[in-house]
């Protein structure tokens, strides 16, 4: 295993399920840069709340943005440099909540990034409110009597915003997330993973997922099989639910291809300006 | 020949090609030696309505047009009526008779072009024919200018203009207009501000459009294959300004902007672009407010919101633009403060200035590139090191140290902290930036001065192109001062003015400007000259309005 340590004390809850998470990316970030990723060209992107302490504990290159945000501020990396690795780190407050748009559109434009939901069914940092994935009756200090919202499918929204790859996998599974992990970074276009994260002082739902997880034997044949299966409760179902080819959005935008490598220097600027009037 | 400019104003319906026929009209003056100021005023529709244009000409340099027109061309009743009294005296109207006998000069513009088109048709082309006719301009100019700017429909535009040209005698020696071109380039302020940035080094501009900023996107996009410019049409302004941070992470030089309602978006990513250090360079475009406001006209009510913008503590530069040349090297220059200190900066400036075009040579001489202090590419590097100037050095990916950005408080590595003397040390190391911004921007013009006279007049942005044209119809017992830089405050500058007495003029009904200027300069407001109708001033009624108000 690569060391990715940063040596920052760590801060989740003892038994957190962001534990499984961290342990799997970096097994992920190994396999990779075995198979020739350079750990250089990887960055990294998170939003605020318990899942993006991740950023802290992982000695990678990105920024710690503003919650919600993370997709936007990886959006911005990949398209100054698309050789960079771009992987997003996202609660399901921060991304289906606050941040909900740059999510739809990261994956309505195909770009060519990774997002790892972190779906602990509420906000943990905040002391367990309710979130975008909460189900119903799910009770928090701003939903006393019980959520009354329903809940997002985020796969089945994910897949008709336009992801060419979304799986799930389980933070109890660690050698399934990891290969769910790489093979969803390893993806060219916007891809999606939902890790069940459960919430040991909020949310706990170990007893709820082992009870109910199953490995799905091959992708669904369409996507609206992948969705169909997506959304059911039991089995909840780990695996990928689709994978495809599509242009990505930083291939198909007009200008130079890698902007930070490919810029004109300040003579050629002035001297073009003088040629064009 | 009249010793003021020639003033041309053309009024119609949204979609009549009033806009381009008045730059078409532009273009003509340009080409034969003369200067150009063009200001359009549109509603916030793309059919119907009532639009006009007015360019003034002039053999001298024009700092912004004037409001009564020499010629006018109306397309409807409608623009008739609400134009027929700007006439100046010894000017001439053209209407279409089609609208009934009024007095001016009537064409069947209506009845000639439904003889000449079949659809769609251009009633513009029979503005331009009137134009040439009236100027003395040859029908082949006319025809050959016609083939030069309009790509469709051409031969029933020619046919139109034909038919139109012959019925207009020549006005008696109108203009004087020359056969040698001049050395400059017709711009809007959005595209001098847009090639600016270009020119000291922007690889990448995030938007969402909202008028008057979006032709700054506009343009970007148009160019983006000659310049090589990114042009991302974001699906917010929360998106593009988060989009462009994390574009500056990945070693881009990259920009945002937009009116005072998306930089209101943008204010809690500017925020982090202070904690961040993030170079951030924002265009902000003001129209008249508050919230959607009104979208198509020009305002300064923004300067506040500006010079505060964001939360928390953290340095900023922001300078506004008074001339298209100054736009041009302020853009530049901005973006390159922006990066020797890893701050956000804001270009301000407005609708005004934004969207009219005028002619100008780009100050190319001026303009410096901009460039990061570059750290080693080491393990150890961290990217909020700290140093004297409190100015860290840079490195992007991809890169063997690691590189973390962060909007939480954090400590040189990057890594969050919530010590209380991490707090202090990371608060007091970005302070520590104030002094060399406040040294560095006085490389630049901080403040102009326009006449050398004992009444002084203050003002910033926009409202100084208008003043200066007011100000060549008085006596010369004025001196304008215009700021550019509005933070850091040129103190240093202003001394010389403090406790005096001045006229501020702004478009706002606060006159928050006056009240910036007492507070920090100690410039006492004689009288303020307030416009917020969205409207920019006729520089006949200013030049009235200022003698006034030194008089009373």
């Amino acid at each position: 295993m690569i060391d990715l340590n940063t040596g920052k004390e760590n801060s989740w809850c003892p038994g957190c399920g962001n534990f499984g998470i961290l342990n799997s990316i970096k097994a992920a970030i190994t396999d990779l840069v075995e198979k020739g990723t350079p750990k250089a060209n990887i960055a990294i992107t998170c939003g605020i709340g318990c899942h993006g302490k991740i950023f802290d504990y992982l000695k990678l290159s990105g920024i710690y943005g503003l919650h919600g945000r993370a997709l936007a501020t990886a959006t911005g990396i990949k398209l100054a440099n698309p050789e960079l690795t771009v992987i997003s780190f996202g609660g399901d407050g921060d991304s289906l909540g606050e941040g909900l748009e740059h999510t739809l559109f990261a994956a309505k434009r195909n770009m060519d990034i990774t997002l790892i939901l972190h779906n602990n069914g509420n906000y943990g940092l905040t002391t367990g409110q309710f979130s975008p994935l909460s189900p119903l009756g799910y009770r928090g200090l701003s939903a006393p009597g019980g959520n009354i919202e329903r809940p997002f499918s985020p796969i089945s929204l994910l897949l008709e915003a336009g992801a060419t790859f979304a799986a799930r996998s389980y933070t109890t599974n660690p050698r399934h997330l990891r290969e769910v992990l790489v093979a969803a970074i390893e993806h060219r276009g916007f891809s999606f993973v939902e890790v069940l994260q459960p919430c040991i002082s909020y949310n706990n739902t170990y007893q709820y997922y082992n009870e109910r997880v199953r490995i799905m034997e091959s992708t669904p044949t369409d996507i609206y099989e992948a969705m169909r299966l997506s959304r059911m409760d039991n089995p909840v179902w780990l695996g990928t639910f689709l994978q495809k080819s599509d242009p990505c959005y930083h291939e198909q935008l007009a200008g130079v291809a890698t902007p930070v490598k490919d810029r004109m220097d300040q003579e050629q600027r002035l001297q073009l300006l003088k040629e064009m009037f | 020949m009249t010793d003021r400019p020639y003033t041309v104003l053309v009024g119609g319906k949204a979609g009549d090609g009033v806009k381009k026929v008045v730059q078409v009209m532009a273009a003509v003056f340009h080409k034969r030696g003369w200067h150009t100021f063009q200001m359009d005023d549109y509603q916030s529709l793309i059919k119907g309505g009532h639009n006009f244009s007015i360019v003034s000409a002039s053999p001298e340099k024009i700092c912004n047009n004037r409001h009564k027109a020499d010629l006018i061309i109306c397309f409807d009743k409608k623009s008739y009526d609400l134009h027929r009294e700007e006439l100046n005296p010894g000017g001439c109207l053209f209407y279409d008779k089609h609208d009934g006998d009024l007095s001016g000069t009537g064409i069947e513009l209506t009845r000639m072009m439904k003889d000449s088109y079949a659809v769609p048709s251009n009633v513009s082309i029979g503005a331009l024919a009137i134009f040439f006719a009236h100027l003395g301009l040859s029908e082949d100019d006319l025809l050959e200018t016609i083939r030069l700017s309009y790509k469709r429909n051409l031969e029933e535009n020619l046919s139109y203009a034909r038919k139109v040209f012959p019925l207009v005698t020549p006005g008696e020696s109108i203009v004087d207009l020359k056969t040698t071109p001049l050395n400059s380039i017709l711009l809007s302020g959005n595209q001098a501000i847009a090639l600016g940035a270009w020119a000291a080094g922007l690889d990448m501009y995030f938007g969402y459009p909202m008028t008057p900023a979006s032709s700054i996107l506009h343009y970007y996009a148009a160019q983006s294959q000659k310049l090589g410019v990114k042009a991302v049409h974001a699906e917010s302004e929360l998106a593009a300004v988060n989009m462009a941070i994390g574009a500056i992470v990945g070693g881009a030089r990259a920009a945002v902007g937009s009116s005072g309602g998306g930089l209101a978006l943008m204010q809690e990513a500017f925020s982090m672009a202070g904690i961040v250090e993030a170079p951030l360079l924002c265009f902000l475009s003001s129209r008249p407010g508050p919230a959607t406001g009104v979208s198509t006209y020009t305002a300064q009510e923004d300067l506040m919101f500006a010079l505060h913008q964001g939360h928390g503590e953290f340095s900023r530069i922001v300078a506004t633009p008074d001339s298209y040349e100054r736009a041009f090297s302020l853009s530049a220059e901005l973006l390159c403060l922006a990066w020797e200190f890893q701050i956000p900066a804001i270009l301000l400036t407005e609708k005004h200035l934004s969207e009219c075009i005028t002619d100008l040579a780009l100050p190319l001489d001026q303009i410096r590139e901009a460039v990061p202090s570059l750290g080693k590419d080491t393990q150890d590097y961290d990217r909020y090191a700290l140093t004297p100037d409190g100015v860290s050095p840079m490195l992007f990916p991809p890169s063997d140290a690691t590189i973390k950005w962060n909007s939480h408080e954090h400590l040189p590595s990057g890594l969050r902290t919530d010590k209380a003397a991490d707090i202090i040390t990371m608060k007091d190391k970005r302070a520590l930036k104030q002094p060399g911004i406040e040294e560095a921007t006085k490389r630049h013009i901080r403040v102009n001065t326009y006449g050398s006279g004992d009444k002084l007049i203050f003002s910033y942005g926009s409202t100084t192109l208008e003043l200066r044209e007011a100000l060549k119809l008085l006596p010369p017992e004025y001196k304008l001062v215009s700021l550019v830089y509005l933070e850091p405050f040129p103190s240093d500058e202003l001394a010389q003015y403090r406790g005096r007495e001045a006229v501020i003029v702004e478009h706002s009904r606060e006159l928050p400007f006056a009240a910036f200027l007492r507070e920090k300069a100690d410039i006492v407001c004689l009288s303020g000259i307030s416009k917020y109708d969205g409207r920019s001033f006729d520089p006949d009624d200013l030049a009235n309005r200022i003698e006034e108000a030194f008089h009373d």
